[in-house]
């Protein structure tokens, strides 16, 4: 609201113009048919009920929609049948891009059998598809990175799978750089409580990087230093799935180097496998393409597999029996029952 | 008499005031039969529904709702019963609830309207939805149409882009959000301007589905707990720059109200209303 000696004044009593140069219509000022009069009374009509003059109560406070921090995100767990996928990889490998063009998919309708239920991160995920949508303005599709230490966020989609069954999906958001100083210093990985937590490890694999001949090898060796990383930083839990996802299907399907990039991928995965085979319950390689800027792929291809991989069942982990040692003699099985 | 309090939602344009015009009219003018009556004029003072139900009828584009009024009008009704009700609305102003998604606050004195409310009223533009397109599709159009792509003045994110329904799903979840915890059970989507997409051949059903897909998902799932109706709803009865002569043309103003639900058609607006408050 102007003050009384503002020489900027709009008749809208909300109107904040004085202070922040911004009509509160959204209105350009010259078109705005308050803005340069007087401050209205805001006298309602006989009869009428109009509390715009009464005294003010302070606005509530709405959920942000932002990203969920680990403590909300564990909230939300607690709620029911939920899965947490954490997604590593390396800087620009598509890890935001992969989320949000999945949560695009469901703008379209289910996704195979799942539908969507409700998001609390549905300011964070629109601001996340902005620049793969035309209202941008961009020529060609784009994701903006995760700012270098802001720490672990959590997208949040409710879904409703096959009968009917709610499913919590939370979907970590970090940096790549922070997952590639693990590769340099294990024990930076003990503060990735998303891994800790996770139900399926989503490892991405740079498509455009895995079509250099000169990036390739070194694309193998940070995939398998993350991992080898996040196992001695002590942050990896039994029964968890991990899923090697080549991102950017789209340019390899274009390239010339398309069948040499498929192959070192199939050996990558393969290699993965080997090394990590025993502390994994399963492996399972994916090709997506998530964000294409061709059509030569559907956009969000291959992502259907991956969220039906996310959201297989997972298996409760069987607690560990000691083994029962009984004394031999009967008075010493006594004692021990009194005892406990 | 009992007291029964609905909220009319929508995004600015909507169609919120215009409805509450229509309605005045159709209810004071008892030109055809209604599920809710008519009742008397006592206890209120009816200046603010007479002037746009004036408007309506001379077939004149309502004034924008001003930001930051909060307005409540009250109509005293008669249900199918002969019971009399008194059914309060506020007619507020749709910049309101896009505050809600934009700024993430709501006003305490609409939060106090929302908390009260007995049955929500959703009004979208059925012809002015903004739908979530993708860069590579429109790109590919343009290329198909033999134009040139070229890279526009970037435009940056501002939460007023969001795709209609993405606005419409977070606007029903924050109702649900502990901050306001509405205790409305009840919900009727109206797509307005009905009358503009009619030729599509949709029922107001199948149109949500399509062209509303998330807002579809969201309320079937029930993740809202809403016990919800579609209405496909043309208050206007048509294009006041274009059919304004038509409209006034009619002998019975009344029956420029198109109400379809499912693939039945009337001119009663007070219908989705009876459903909400039964």
């Amino acid at each position: 609201m102007a003050d009384d000696n503002s020489k900027v004044t709009c008749a809208n009593p909300e109107c904040r113009v004085g202070e922040t140069g911004k009509c509160v219509e959204g209105l350009v000022l010259s078109e705005c048919p308050h803005y340069g009069s007087a401050q209205e009374s805001a006298e309602g009509i006989e009869g009428i009920e109009d509390q715009a003059d009464t005294g003010r109560r302070e606005a509530i406070t709405l959920p942000s929609g932002e990203l969920l921090s680990v403590k909300e995100a564990a909230s939300l767990l607690r709620r029911g049948e939920a899965r947490v996928i954490a997604l590593i990889g390396p800087t620009e490998a598509g890890k935001t891009t992969l989320v949000a063009s999945l949560y695009d998919l469901f703008q379209r309708g289910p996704v195979d059998d799942f539908q969507f239920r409700r998001s609390e991160t549905l300011y964070a995920f629109e601001r996340g598809c902005h620049e793969a949508r035309a209202a941008s303005q961009r020529a060609t599709p784009h994701t903006k990175r995760t700012p270098i230490g802001s720490g672990v966020g959590f997208f949040h989609l409710g879904l409703c799978g096959a009968k009917d069954v709610a499913l919590e999906v939370v979907l970590s958001d970090r940096a790549g750089e922070e997952y590639r100083a693990a590769g340099d210093d294990p024990s930076v990985a003990r503060d990735f409580t998303e891994v800790l937590r996770a139900d399926v490890l989503t490892m991405l694999v740079d498509g455009e990087r895995l079509l250099d001949l000169g990036a390739r090898h070194n694309v193998r060796s940070e995939v398998e230093m993350t991992l080898q990383a996040l196992l001695d930083g002590d942050v990896l839990s039994e029964g968890q799935r991990l899923a090697v996802v080549l991102t950017k299907a789209d340019l390899i399907e274009e390239s010339a180097q398309r069948d040499r990039a498929n192959a070192d991928f199939t050996r990558l995965a393969e290699n993965v496998r080997r090394l990590f085979g025993s502390v994994f319950r399963t492996i399972e390689p994916f090709q997506v393409a998530a964000s294409p800027s061709t059509t030569i792929v559907p956009r969000g291809y291959g992502l259907s597999d991956l969220l039906g991989f996310w959201t297989a069942p997972t298996t409760i982990v069987p607690a560990r029996v000691l083994p029962l040692r009984l004394p031999a003699r009967a008075m010493e099985r006594i004692q021990a029952v009194r005892d406990e | 008499m009992t007291e029964r309090s609905t909220v009319i939602c929508g995004l600015p344009g909507s169609g919120k005031t215009t409805f509450l015009a229509a309605l005045w009219h159709l209810i004071t003018a008892r030109e055809i039969d209604t599920a809710l009556r008519f009742g008397s004029l006592r206890n209120g003072d009816s200046a603010h529904l007479n002037a746009i139900a004036s408007r309506w009828r001379n077939a004149e584009a309502q004034e924008r709702t001003a930001v930051g009024s909060l307005r409540l009008v009250s109509m005293n009704l008669v249900a199918g019963d002969d019971s009399p009700m008194r059914l309060t609305f506020p007619d507020l102003s749709g910049e309101a609830y896009r505050r809600m998604w934009e700024e993430r606050d709501c006003d305490a004195d609409v939060a106090d309207v929302l908390i009260a409310g007995q049955g929500v009223i959703l009004f979208i533009h059925a012809d002015e939805i903004q739908a979530p397109l993708w860069v590579v599709d429109v790109t590919d159009l343009t290329r198909r149409m033999g134009l040139p792509v070229e890279e526009g003045q970037e435009i940056p994110w501002s939460p007023r882009l969001a795709p209609t329904q993405v606005q419409l799903v977070e606007f029903l979840q924050l109702l649900r959000s502990p901050a306001l915890d509405v205790r409305a059970q009840r919900l009727a989507v109206m797509l307005s301007a009905w009358d503009k997409v009619a030729s599509e051949g949709r029922t107001p059903e199948t149109f949500l589905n399509e062209r509303l897909p998330l807002l579809d998902q969201y309320l079937r799932s029930g993740a809202g707990r809403w016990d919800w109706r579609t209405y496909g709803v043309s208050a206007q009865g048509g294009d006041f720059a274009t059919d304004a002569e038509t409209l006034r043309a009619k002998d019975r103003p009344s029956t420029r109200i198109q109400v379809v639900a499912g693939t039945q058609e009337s001119h009663d607006l007070t219908e989705p209303l009876a459903w909400l408050m039964g």
